[in-house]
């Protein structure tokens, strides 16, 4: 039975409107739905507030296209293909964004609250620390605590009243618009299977009013509901699903293609600046759709990438590189 | 296997980082593992002296033996054998639960209490420049045993005051007065210890508990205790070094280029004359 989730990559850049808090799937360089960033950048979209467990190269291609106007998590790079978010960090000195810091496990335990439908979590990380130093309350000082969409404190203090323990620090539910997952596969009716690490896909998954899922192939739901042991997510947790072959990349897919550093490395070393961003932008995103873009990629690339089946990765490239 | 130590000529800067971490770990511990030196450190104390050793990955990989060294916390490497493959907030709970003894970890800056800044240099509200952000360092640092830090040595980072500080040390601030006080105080019952050493590219550095103070313990090979505080912002203690950091033993440079890391990915072969 088709349940009519279907969309098309316009279509759900479309539903992502301008000034929506945003998250995604993945983790630094794995899984991130790029085939539907690059539609949000042709489509200029403007004043996202982006809401990430991590960031990662889809953090530092909207932010460079100045799609973004916050950005809200704990930590952005490319891992070993480019040390820093250059595009964030010279946004950040134009004060051009807004950043508010928490720590991984903060962002975390925030989407964990918001996937239960607390309105915040408890935890013992990073007392002491300048992330609850309250002179950086980025959000705060930028007069945006609403207590709607965005929450009235970036934290709070309180003691265990139950057992003693001493200092906990209260850190608001992520509330986010819309989700959007990079899977492996998705069912008709929007089962979700994640092969490898799930990495947060669960929690922002659940923790979003829309729930977009890209996925390598959508399959038929029976398939996935033979063995509904192995599902990851829940049908009717997912809105909307498009089919997007190598839709991850530059970014990996566990058991599909491998990270494609070499091009994480050119797209780091080359986009310093705005005119080098951009620059990367008119030659990868722009008067590109998806079937395009991986034309240009060309099939010697991709077969490169893409994962021994019995290994769940690549044994043809040649790592580090 | 010849456990011999090598000579100087037969080892580079990144071997005897990489043996000096490596000895920070000990049998049957539960490492929490981050890419790039620290996970070759810590798989080649796994073939050595800690064969029980636990690894935990960040992004949900738990007691991984990755055949291979995995390039990042994504890789499909780390998953290979694992107890179980799950996500970050397994990861975290398991951290905050307590399991964690050991964690590695990097930094822009730190100070003589051994707080750690990976956001920003400069004032955080104007920065001079922004850096990738916290990641974990925070939470592992505030949730292991013991942390041990792997640093470039350059005067402007070993500072007298962090910019920002990212990751706790051990005298850190109590919000929202800021006043200075000893981790201890603000941990409460999730007090567990906190950064063990700092392994800079000159010497190996450790803390007094009591005090917080950080000390130089090791010098590496060609750098006496005085260079070592000249390098440093802060008044470096060097009245309790132990002697020189010991070099790698040829089983350990066996292991680090034959076997882990034979694509030199992150541990550069150091060319025979």
């Amino acid at each position: 039975m088709s349940s009519g989730k279907r969309i098309t990559l316009q279509q759900a850049a479309e539903i992502v409107t301008n000034g929506s808090s945003l998250t995604f799937s993945g983790f630094t360089i794995w899984r991130r739905p790029f085939a539907l960033v690059y539609e949000l950048i042709r489509q200029r979209k403007k004043g996202l507030h982006l809401i990430e467990v991590n960031g990662g190269p889809q953090t530092e291609f909207l932010v460079g296209a100045g799609c973004v106007d916050i950005w809200e998590s704990c930590w952005v790079g490319h891992e070993l293909y480019g040390k820093y978010g250059a595009n964030l960090s010279r946004k950040v000195g134009n004060k051009e964004i807004l950043v508010e810091d928490y720590s991984h496990a903060e962002m975390l335990f925030r989407f964990s609250a918001a996937a239960s439908g607390a309105p915040y979590a408890v935890t013992q990380t990073s007392l002491g620390t300048d992330i609850h130093n309250p002179a950086y309350d980025t959000l705060g000082n930028a007069g945006l605590r609403d207590g709607r969409r965005i929450p009235r404190h970036k934290y709070r203090f309180t003691e265990d009243p139950f057992f003693g323990a001493g200092a906990q620090v209260m850190v608001p539910a992520a509330k986010v618009d819309v989700a959007i997952l990079c899977v492996q596969q998705v069912g008709e009716e929007g089962t979700v299977r994640v092969n490898g690490q799930f990495y947060s896909d669960p929690e922002v998954a659940r923790a979003a009013d829309v729930t977009i899922v890209m996925a390598e192939e959508i399959v038929p739901e029976e398939y996935l509901r033979r063995e509904s042991d192995q599902n990851t997510i829940t049908s009717f947790e997912v809105d909307h699903i498009l089919e997007v072959p190598f839709g991850a990349h530059p970014t990996g897919m566990f058991g599909r293609y491998d990270v494609d550093g070499a091009f994480l490395k050119d797209f780091y070393g080359r986009t310093r600046t705005q005119e080098g961003f951009d620059d990367f932008a008119k030659e990868w995103i722009h008067g590109l759709d998806h079937l395009g873009y991986l034309e240009k990629l060309g099939w010697p690339k991709m077969l490169n990438l893409k994962a021994n089946t019995a290994l769940k990765y690549s044994t043809g490239m040649k790592r580090g590189q | 296997m010849n456990k011999e130590f090598a000579k100087p000529e037969e080892y580079g800067l990144a071997d005897l980082l990489c043996c000096a971490a490596s000895r920070e770990v000990q049998d049957n511990e539960i490492v929490f593992a981050g890419t790039g030196l620290p996970m070759v450190a810590i798989m080649l104390a796994q073939k050595t002296h800690a064969p029980n050793l636990k690894l935990i990955f960040e992004a949900g990989t738990l007691d991984g033996r990755p055949p291979e060294i995995p390039t990042s916390v994504g890789d499909a490497r780390c998953e290979m054998g694992a107890s179980r493959s799950s996500g970050l907030h397994d990861a975290f709970s398991i951290a905050q639960r307590g399991y964690v003894d050991l964690g590695f970890l990097g930094g822009a800056e730190v100070d003589q209490y051994g707080n750690v800044n990976t956001t920003c240099i400069g004032d955080y509200l104007n920065p001079e420049l922004r850096l990738t952000g916290s990641g974990g360092n925070p939470d592992i640092n505030s949730f292991a045993r013991r942390t041990v830090f792997i640093m470039v040595h350059e005067k402007r980072r070993f500072t007298e005051q962090v910019s920002y500080i990212t990751s706790p040390g051990w005298r850190v601030r109590n919000w929202p007065g800021g006043e200075t006080v000893h981790r201890r105080e603000l941990y409460g019952a999730a007090y567990r210890g906190g950064p063990s050493a700092v392994i800079s590219t000159l010497g190996v550095f450790r803390f007094d508990e009591e005090s917080g103070r950080i000390y130089l313990d090791t010098c590496h090979a060609g750098n006496t205790p005085e260079q070592i505080r000249d390098m440093c912002q802060f008044d470096l203690d060097v009245s309790r070094v132990s002697g020189e950091t010991l070099p790698p033993t040829r089983e350990e440079l066996h292991y680090i280029h034959e076997v882990l890391d034979p694509e030199q990915i992150f541990i550069p072969k150091v060319k025979r004359g």
